[in-house]
């Protein structure tokens, strides 16, 4: 299991460094003057080469990204050009919520797809594997943007239950929470399908395994051995898909925090690439992808703790 | 000691029952925008600075600044005129290149920095001859402080606009010159020192909270606090208000369109200025636009009120010309008619039927549609035309010259510009010194230079409406013009509010009461 870590765990860091070189790369192709879209039409000549030396622009490409790299070696993220604040302060104040939402909208899309994808597998063509199918395929098909807007259109402004803007107040976690509600709902709606479609498929297929049909034969009750023996082993290829899709569910918290008006990592990231203040995109980005490197590995992790053979495979 | 344990079962377990755990809840109370003292609204952008002298853009630097900072001037209720400020005891424009203004005494700068005074306003001004914005600053001269708070403002030559497009501007912000020198001179989104009813909290990317300055001696504003929330989206913002959670924010023609039709609960309009101006522009040294003849049928055949119907929902004014709706030189109509048919008769002439050009639009939904309908306009004279969306940098640098060689391959462009409540701002970005720079139509006139000097110095309002009149018919001349429209800048708020907005579209908020 040690050296399974430390394999991930390189992995993990030379999969963030070149998705970091990949990043500055696209960011800096861009077409377009980042010092003038700065400042405006109105900046002076000498502003304009002040703001280039401070944010290295006027050193060669490979120069700026190892001075970012080395930087962030050290904890350094950059400064924000504008607002003078240290990168790393301002995603320290947004990531909690991007992080808080995710995880809202996960939890809520396991607790309710997990037990779905269960129940149309042991009663499968039956009404309720149908009707599951519908709703799964259906909220699959929606995207988030358009939830989040039927949702603010039903919830906030017809029944007026619930809040359309920002994250409620500070340190009111009730408040706090209640704000939470919509966006994570739009998030997760579409996660319901796809873990019920995920787990049905897979619950399927070990129900239909030897050691199951042992179990039946031995006259064990069926809520047993779907929760005990079925289960526990067809869960495993979710555990992956949530890894994987944790990532997924970071750039669809997107349109939520820009619909909701939420703090969060990706509405900075979409209001600094609009702004070309690219120390705060290059932060935002790297701790995205880091984040996501960390969720997968310790999905990764999880899998081959509850499945030792997945180790032998890496 | 207990050893910890957990199995693979008992995890997955109590994973499960933890999400299901996650389900329940309660459902608390929802607490409602505008109740008792706060005012809620809306900024639809972060801010990037503060500072005077290097803002970008309007809104949200001087929505924030007039609660914060002091001027000597505001702009009035009603009119695109200015009012005195409640920082000021007097203010006078003694001749034309002369104002006198006494500061009321006892108004404190915070953290210490002592009381607001003539040297401060000596030296903020002083300061914007060499800022980013030193162009609202063209005929300032010094300031001459005759005591502690008071002084004359002199102008090295008369400029009629000084008092709405300087000092009422978001450019007409004094800073405090002990708080400002002992940070260098120079600030970004925090204030080295604040005068006003109220002080601020910021949150990047969240919020902007007022709230009241307890050192202020001045008029209390109606609102005690005021909450400015970030919403960047638009239709999210005008949903925010339905809901009832703002109760104010700027909206789109979209929404303005829907609105129009059918008013939200409690819900009122407010256009507070048209003082944008877009057209269509033609690169008059562009090899296959260089016959005149063809710039002059592009112009009569683009119809106007499509576009202004189409894409702008009815929402915006057709334009005939760079100065906008209520300012001084504004023309009614343009010196060129809509007629396809005499378009067609003179490309023919021109013997350029099946030309190819390229326009290129920011890519935003309505000027995307309105290229769209020009596109179809000019394919019925004969001319195809292929519409480039852009992004905001390639866009706005594609006329520089110093930004690269797109300036030659320019043929036709969709351009919006904003304007301050005075024509001279507008006329600024034609003259000689701006072609390759805003000048991407690429023309200049003897005249049109001799115009421009004189509508700054000209004060008579008769006259200078004759100036701008004159230098819009000089730049429809050239061909490199197809006036489109005005875009109003439109608020929805509640109607039990009495909002008051700059003629540029800022929110005066410390002037918002109860109706």
């Amino acid at each position: 299991m040690l050296w399974y870590l430390m394999k991930r765990l390189c992995l993990s860091v030379i999969i963030i460094v070149m998705a970091v070189g990949a990043l500055f790369i696209m960011l800096h192709s861009i077409p377009g003057d980042p010092v003038s879209i700065a400042l405006g039409p109105r900046a002076t000549p000498e502003v304009q080469a002040a703001y280039a030396a401070k944010m290295h622009l006027d050193k060669p490409i490979y120069y700026q990204f190892f001075i970012f790299l080395g930087d962030v070696a050290q904890g350094d993220l950059g400064v924000d050009v504008f607002s003078n604040r240290p990168v790393a302060l301002t995603l320290g104040e947004q990531l909690p919520y991007t992080i808080a939402l995710a995880v809202a909208a996960l939890g809520w899309a396991i607790a309710i797809g997990i037990p779905l994808g269960c129940l149309s597998a042991i009663w499968p063509n039956s009404w309720i594997d149908r009707v599951t199918g519908i709703l799964s395929v259906g909220t699959i098909a929606l995207p988030s943007f358009l939830v989040s807007i039927w949702s603010i259109l039903l919830f906030s402004i017809t029944l007026r239950w619930m809040p359309v803007i920002g994250a409620g107040d500070e340190g009111d976690i009730v408040d706090q929470l209640y704000h939470l509600v919509l966006p994570a709902f739009a998030v997760g709606l579409g996660w319901v399908g796809y873990l019920a479609r995920m787990v049905r498929a897979s619950m399927l297929e070990v129900m239909g395994e030897n050691y199951i049909r042992s179990a039946r034969a031995f006259g064990l009750p069926p809520a047993r051995i779907v929760f005990r023996y079925a289960l526990p082993v067809a869960v495993l290829p979710t555990i992956t898909l949530i890894g994987v899709g944790f990532g997924g569910l970071l750039s669809g918290t997107v349109f939520a925090e820009i619909i909701f008006s939420r703090p969060g990592v990706g509405r900075i990231i979409y209001d600094m690439v609009l702004a070309r203040n690219f120390p705060v995109v290059q932060g935002a980005v790297l701790v995205t992808i880091a984040l996501y490197v960390v969720v997968t590995l310790i999905a990764d992790l999880l899998v081959s703790w509850l499945d030792p053979r997945v180790r032998d495979t890496f | 000691m207990t050893k910890l344990t957990q199995s693979r079962r008992g995890f997955l377990q109590t994973a499960a029952f933890a999400g299901a755990a996650g389900l329940t809840g309660s459902i608390p109370g929802i607490s409602w925008s505008a109740e008792g003292d706060t005012l809620t609204v809306r900024f639809d952008r972060e801010m990037e600075s503060l500072d005077p002298g290097y803002y970008v853009g309007g809104h949200p630097p001087n929505d924030v600044n007039w609660c914060l900072m002091p001027s000597l001037v505001h702009y009035g209720p009603s009119d695109n005129g200015w009012v005195p400020s409640p920082y000021v005891e007097s203010i006078s424009v003694t001749d034309s290149t002369h104002i006198d203004f006494t500061l009321k005494p006892g108004l404190m700068w915070s953290g210490g920095n002592g009381e607001l005074t003539a040297e401060d306003v000596a030296y903020s001004y002083n300061r914007m001859k060499d800022s980013e914005w030193k162009g609202d600053y063209v005929a300032f001269d010094r300031v001459d402080v005759t005591d502690t708070y008071s002084g004359t403002i002199v102008l090295n030559q008369p400029f009629a606009p000084f008092m709405s497009l300087t000092l009422a501007s978001g450019t007409g912000i004094i800073n405090s010159k002990k708080a400002l020198e002992a940070v260098g001179g120079k600030y970004t989104t925090e204030p080295p020192a604040t005068c006003g009813p109220y002080v601020m909290e910021h949150k990047q990317a969240q919020y902007v909270k007022m709230r009241p300055n307890p050192d202020w001696t001045g008029a209390k504003p109606a609102y005690a606090n005021i909450d400015c929330i970030f919403v960047t989206d638009s239709e999210a913002g005008a949903l925010a208000f339905e809901a009832g959670e703002l109760d104010c924010a700027k909206i789109t023609s979209t929404s303005y369109a829907r609105y129009q039709k059918e008013l939200p609960e409690n819900g009122a309009l407010t256009v507070a200025g048209a003082l944008q101006y877009m057209w269509m522009g033609i690169n008059t040294e562009n090899p296959k636009l260089a016959d005149p003849r063809i710039r002059k049928a592009i112009q009569m055949a683009v119809d106007v009120d499509s576009i202004v119907a189409g894409a702008y929902s009815g929402t915006a004014e057709k334009s005939a010309g760079i100065i906008c709706p209520g300012l001084v030189g504004h023309r009614d109509a343009p010196g060129y008619p809509y007629d396809p048919a005499a378009a067609k008769a003179l490309i023919d002439e021109a013997g350029a039927a099946g030309l190819t050009l390229t326009l290129r639009t920011l890519n935003a939904s309505e000027r995307v549609l309105a290229a769209q309908i020009i596109q179809a306009n000019l394919q019925q004279i004969g001319i195809t035309v292929e519409v480039i969306p852009l992004d905001s940098g390639p866009f706005w640098e594609m006329g520089q010259e110093s930004k690269g060689d797109t300036w030659k391959d320019l043929e036709l462009w969709m351009m919006r510009f904003g304007a301050g409540p005075d024509p001279f701002e507008a006329t600024q970005w034609f003259i000689r010194d701006q072609v390759g720079v805003w000048n991407w139509e690429r023309w200049s006139s003897d005249e049109f230079e001799e115009l421009y000097a004189k509508g700054i110095a000209e004060t008579d309002t008769a006259e200078r409406a004759k100036i701008y009149v004159r230098m819009q018919e000089i730049m429809e001349e050239t061909g490199g013009y197809v006036w489109l429209t005005h875009e109003p800048e439109v608020f929805i708020h509640r109607a039990d509010i009495a909002a008051q907005f700059a003629p540029s579209g800022e929110m005066q908020m410390a002037y918002f009461k109860p109706s």
